[in-house]
């Protein structure tokens, strides 16, 4: 290949290597800055409920009338979801995976004070929540129907709990039997058994890295004026009984009002949307920028083959066929461009160190350098086979031509 | 060497034909030095192209060296070129942003020639024309004259059968043509096929054969010898 | 004279450079809209990401924001300060809150909490629905200045006696009495009958400013209904927002909470100098100091009247994603001006030799400088104004992303639009001095010889 003469013909010229390089440079700083948020962002999207997401969903009911009999009223749902055709499982909880907002509570494995304390999300449910999440329960048993204890926010726990499996190995790190039978101890000093282990179980949070795959269920419902329900439809009659269950609860009692039916897809989407946004927003970014940089390195190709006809008949008529005056046109722009990614390489991981130190951004996993790289190489070589062929095309009496 | 026989090559416009050539016959041997001149408009451009397989023809026979070039793709077209024929042209197409050393080295880079041979070939062709000195020196910064030895440099480094001037001093004042026409002959007289095409007739004076065209045609017992 | 006649020389100039450069556009549409494009599609992803760092940072009541504190007192535990930073908690308890109110030391005050309220129809087949509302003390239209449609707000002896009066937003008045003068008509509000007092104007301060503490960030609107603050205990309205307690409560109910040194209380006064500003101070610090002696307060003192916009840059209302999108927006406009230098200087370039004719003919390096600038400025007006309609586009496709309906946060005012045209302009000049210094240099003589 000749690189020798096409580096000391451009350094005649510098600006038009300058351009190509800093546009090439420039376009890799953004991109190799924007995959470190983009990861971690769609690594949050994808969090893994555990749950059965495709056929759950949940929505509040809430009392205006603040003279009810809570128990009364929950029970009297349950009942009526439950009988509902289409539905395989119905709980009464406090929060939901995913949904940004919930409980979390310190666990630790002895009452006294000083003891480390593992930070879990709490699902409050009854006999029936291990089935209406549809979690895996990798160990012991779940709950029974004596075990529920009805009470306010500020009362006491119950005796027993089914833990995530992250749990679990929070508390009992190298246990086999995930602590089935051990006792642990939440609020400081109450007790509870741990009688189950569910394989994968989200907290409502997935931006709080530490509490992400911690969640405990106990069996406890709450009584109040506002109950969220949590429904398990049988697998694809989920869209088909939503409606249904809310004429059911509006019809059995009136004094009430039902808000934030939701799919899980939904919740999933008002948690995350601006995980998401930021995701759509900088790949968007991303492939405006590269296209917009490959049409400039085309255009300004175009602009070079226009400007150097003559040059260009000169070499044909002194032997050059088709292919070397195109390959002539690509190992130009692949000197530039390699030039390019080298400098830009420099600029985007110093750029990066900056935005992690102050702005704690995510770092980058490292192999999207030499993915860049490659990519912004081949995209560049694509955008000049457009003018390189034409400068192909170029015949040779256009040396001979005197204009 | 050069054998053209019954050549014609018409140009289409709109309703106008041209007939830029029209059986068209010439024959070259080794070592002439043969000047091809007339009007312009006459068809002298339109030979130079084809003689120098920068343009196809219409009908007719062309061998170079032996070679039908008529059926010839154009790598095939491209590597006899660059093998067999020097190009010197009225303007020297010089490569500004490449040096001397860079301009002479392009055709050699076409043949595929290995680096040393390449050096050896550039500095022998610069040492022909007299310009050994000045390698690194760009397009820019030489006179003409000096610029159209490059352009004859470029063209002998290949060591081709014949070279294709034209108008090789179109461009100089006459001091400067003068040493061109000097050079060429010298060349000539070690054995290299000149072929000359020009408006000019006291070059076309220095030739030892001429030939006139007239509108695409030799005219009849134009062709002089000194 | 003399003036006019020049100004007249230059004006004609200028629209022969014009008429040259609209023309020289038109011959190349090609490399022209590539060029108006990159500027274009540069400054729209600059402009909206500009637009919203601009909407984050901006004052959401710009007249009296410098008026408006936050007032917060360090009542948090002795174990621990607030969040382990040197800032006091950013509520308060209702104890000291209603201390606050009854002292009346500043020129305005305002308690508040938000708060959830079911609006029952009287007909049967209407379905009741949940609004927000702000349950607040009767200075809060003053303090920040609440334009009313109809009637006004409650007095404070109406908050004293726990009326049942409310104000109505514009839109809830739209939906519950179709628009009309509602002031002195009654709604229940679950299962209680308030009694209309006042209906808001449009006011729409981008975000819930005076609720920083518990919500009031980007995508949050102001409330539907605003009732007097004692009927969250009078009507016991349930609350809604942020509560956080570092001590159990005592007790049951609302009565514990009352009582409790849990903080959901937000407080806001209004001072017409820096003396009152500094006289509130001191009492704040007089209050605390009297509560250590009934052994509350287990911090060392820390109380701070905030005015609004140190309060909104303490929380840092600008999220670090926005301004780490403002940087790559601004590499994104580089690369795009970059763009637009390289497809102009091979333009002017690739004229060579018209300038080489112009000079000969006379036209000094000066005039050809001009003629192309107006050409390069041309193209940086145009660049300008679809670069306005990008960021249009833009924030509409941020927006899009969102649940929450971020319309009235991420919109544009004039004072951005002008940015954006007076950014445009400006980059395409910078980027086109160089390519017209280097087309103006082209040698007369050189390019009428050769070829």
């Amino acid at each position: 290949m000749e690189f020798g003469p096409i580096w000391r013909a451009s350094m005649r010229n510098k600006t038009g290597i300058v351009l190509i390089v800093l546009q090439i440079a420039f376009t890799m700083t953004l991109i190799i800055n924007s995959v470190g948020i983009v990861e971690e962002n769609a690594k949050l999207l994808a969090t893994p409920s555990g749950i059965d997401e495709d056929n759950i969903f949940h929505l509040r009911s809430s009392a205006y009338d603040d003279d009810v009999d809570a128990r009364l009223i929950i029970e009297e749902d349950l009942r009526q979801i439950r009988a509902t055709p289409g539905v395989a499982a119905a709980v009464q909880t406090n929060s939901v995976p995913i949904s940004g907002g919930g409980w979390s509570m310190g666990l630790a494995t002895a009452p006294e004070e000083g003891v480390e304390q593992v930070l879990t999300s709490v699902y409050m449910v009854d006999e029936h929540g291990v089935d209406a999440l549809g979690v895996e329960l990798i160990a012991g048993t779940g709950f029974l129907h004596e075990d529920v204890v009805w009470n306010d926010a500020a009362s006491n726990w119950p005796s027993k709990v089914i833990v995530s499996k992250a749990v679990a190995e929070a508390i009992f790190p190298g246990d086999p039997t995930y602590g089935v039978g051990e006792t642990v101890y939440i609020d400081q000093n109450e007790p509870m058994t741990v009688t189950g282990v569910v394989e994968r179980l989200a907290a409502p949070w997935p931006g709080w890295e530490l509490v992400r795959e911690r969640a405990i269920l106990v069996p406890r419902q709450l009584l109040g004026q506002s109950h969220l329900y949590l429904i398990r439809a049988e697998p694809g009659r989920r869209d088909q009984i939503m409606p249904d269950i809310e004429t059911r609860l509006a019809a059995s009692d009136a004094e009430r009002i039902i808000q934030n039916m939701l799919t899980m897809d939904q919740t999933r989407g008002r948690t995350l949307d601006a995980n998401g946004a930021l995701v759509n927003i900088l790949v968007f970014t991303v492939v405006v920028l590269v296209s917009i940089t490959s049409l400039g390195v085309a255009g300004l190709t175009s602009f070079n083959v226009t400007r150097r006809i003559k040059q260009i008949g000169t070499r044909r008529a002194l032997g050059a066929s088709r292919r070397q005056i195109l390959r002539y046109f690509l190992a130009e722009n692949l000197l530039f461009t390699v030039i390019g990614v080298g400098f830009g390489t420099v600029l985007a991981v110093a750029i990066n160190f900056w935005l992690v130190e102050s702005f704690s951004v995510p770092r980058f996993s490292w192999y999207w350098l030499p993915i860049t790289m490659i990519g912004l190489v081949a995209i560049s070589l694509l955008a000049v086979l457009f003018p390189a062929r034409r400068a192909a095309r170029v015949p040779p009496a256009v040396a001979t031509r005197t204009v | 060497m050069l054998r053209m026989h019954d050549i014609s090559k018409t140009f289409r416009a709109e309703l106008v034909e041209t007939h830029a050539l029209r059986d068209f016959s010439l024959d070259i041997d080794e070592g002439e030095f043969v000047a091809v001149t007339g009007p312009s408009g006459s068809g002298k451009t339109t030979f130079l192209n084809v003689a120098g397989l920068l343009e196809s023809f219409d009908t007719g026979l062309y061998r170079l060296d032996g070679v039908d070039v008529s059926e010839l793709k154009d790598r095939e077209l491209s590597r006899l070129r660059n093998e067999k024929i020097g190009f010197i042209f009225q303007n020297f197409n010089l490569i500004p942003d490449l040096n001397v050393f860079d301009n002479v080295d392009v055709p050699l880079r076409y043949r595929g020639f290995s680096a040393s041979e390449r050096r050896s070939r550039i500095e022998a062709a610069l040492q022909r024309v007299g310009l050994a000195g000045r390698p690194k020196h760009l397009p820019s910064q030489l006179s003409g004259g000096q610029q159209q030895r490059v352009g004859i440099a470029r063209a002998l480094a290949g060591e081709p059968r014949f070279l294709l001037a034209d108008e090789p001093t179109g461009n100089l004042d006459s001091q400067m043509a003068e040493g061109v026409l000097d050079l060429l002959q010298e060349i000539n007289k070690a054995g290299t096929t000149i072929i000359i095409v020009t408006h000019d007739p006291t070059l076309a004076a220095h030739a030892r054969r001429q030939v006139h065209l007239k509108d695409g045609v030799i005219l009849n017992g134009a062709e002089t010898a000194p | 004279m003399r003036v006019a006649s020049r100004l007249a020389d230059g004006l004609e100039l200028f629209s022969y450079n014009l008429g040259l450069a609209l023309r020289n556009i038109r011959r190349n549409p090609v490399l022209s809209g590539l060029m108006v494009a990159a500027i274009g599609i540069g400054i729209g992803a600059c402009m909206s990401m500009v637009t919203v760092n601009y909407r984050f940072a901006a004052d959401p009541i710009p007249h009296k924001s410098d008026v408006l504190h936050y007032i917060r007192l360090d009542s948090w535990s002795p174990d621990q300060s607030w969040q382990g930073g040197d800032r006091p908690p950013p509520q308060l308890t209702y104890v000291d809150a209603t201390a606050l109110l009854e002292e009346k030391r500043a020129f305005r005050q305002a308690a508040m909490s938000g708060a959830s309220l079911a609006v029952e129809s009287d007909r049967r087949d209407e379905k009741p629905f949940f609004v927000d509302v702000r349950a607040t003390t009767a200075d809060f239209f003053a303090l920040f200045d609440v334009p009313f449609r109809y009637g006004g707000g409650w007095s404070d002896e109406a908050d004293a006696a726990a009326e049942q009066v409310v104000v109505l937003g514009t839109d809830v008045n739209d939906r519950i009495f179709g628009g009309r003068d509602s002031v002195g008509e009654t709604l229940t509000l679950s299962g209680r009958v308030y009694r209309v007092v006042g209906v808001l104007d449009e006011w729409q301060p981008s975000i819930r400013f005076y609720d920083m503490a518990s919500g009031g960030g980007p995508g949050s609107e102001i409330e539907d209904m605003f009732v007097p603050w004692s009927l969250i205990v009078a009507a016991e309205v349930p609350r809604r927002g942020n509560t956080n307690c570092w001590k159990p409560l005592e007790g049951d109910g609302l009565r514990a909470l009352l009582a409790s040194e849990c903080i959901w209380i937000q407080f806001w006064a209004e001072f017409r100098d820096t003396a009152e500003r500094e006289d509130y101070t001191s009492f704040l610090d007089a209050y605390v100091n009297g509560q250590k002696e009934l052994g509350r307060f287990p911090r060392p003192l820390n109380n701070h009247a905030t005015p609004l916009m140190d309060l909104q840059r303490e929380i840092g209302s600008v999220p670090t994603e926005a301004q780490v999108l403002l940087g790559l927006s601004v590499i994104f406009l580089a690369v795009c001006l970059l763009n637009t230098l390289g497809l102009l200087l091979a333009k002017f370039l690739g004229k060579a030799n018209e300038i080489g004719i112009r000079r000969a003919l006379g036209a000094s390096r000066r005039t050809l400088f001009q003629q192309y600038l107006v050409e390069a400025g041309v193209i940086g007006a145009a660049g300008g104004v679809l670069g306005l309609g990008l960021t249009w586009l833009g924030l509409k496709g941020i927006d899009g992303q969102f649940e929450d309906d971020l319309g009235a946060f991420l919109q544009m005012d004039w004072k951005m639009a002008l940015v954006a045209v007076v950014l445009a302009v400006v980059a395409s000049l910078i980027t086109s001095i160089y390519p017209t210094w280097r087309a103006c240099n082209v040698q007369p003589a050189a390019h009428l010889k050769a070829n």
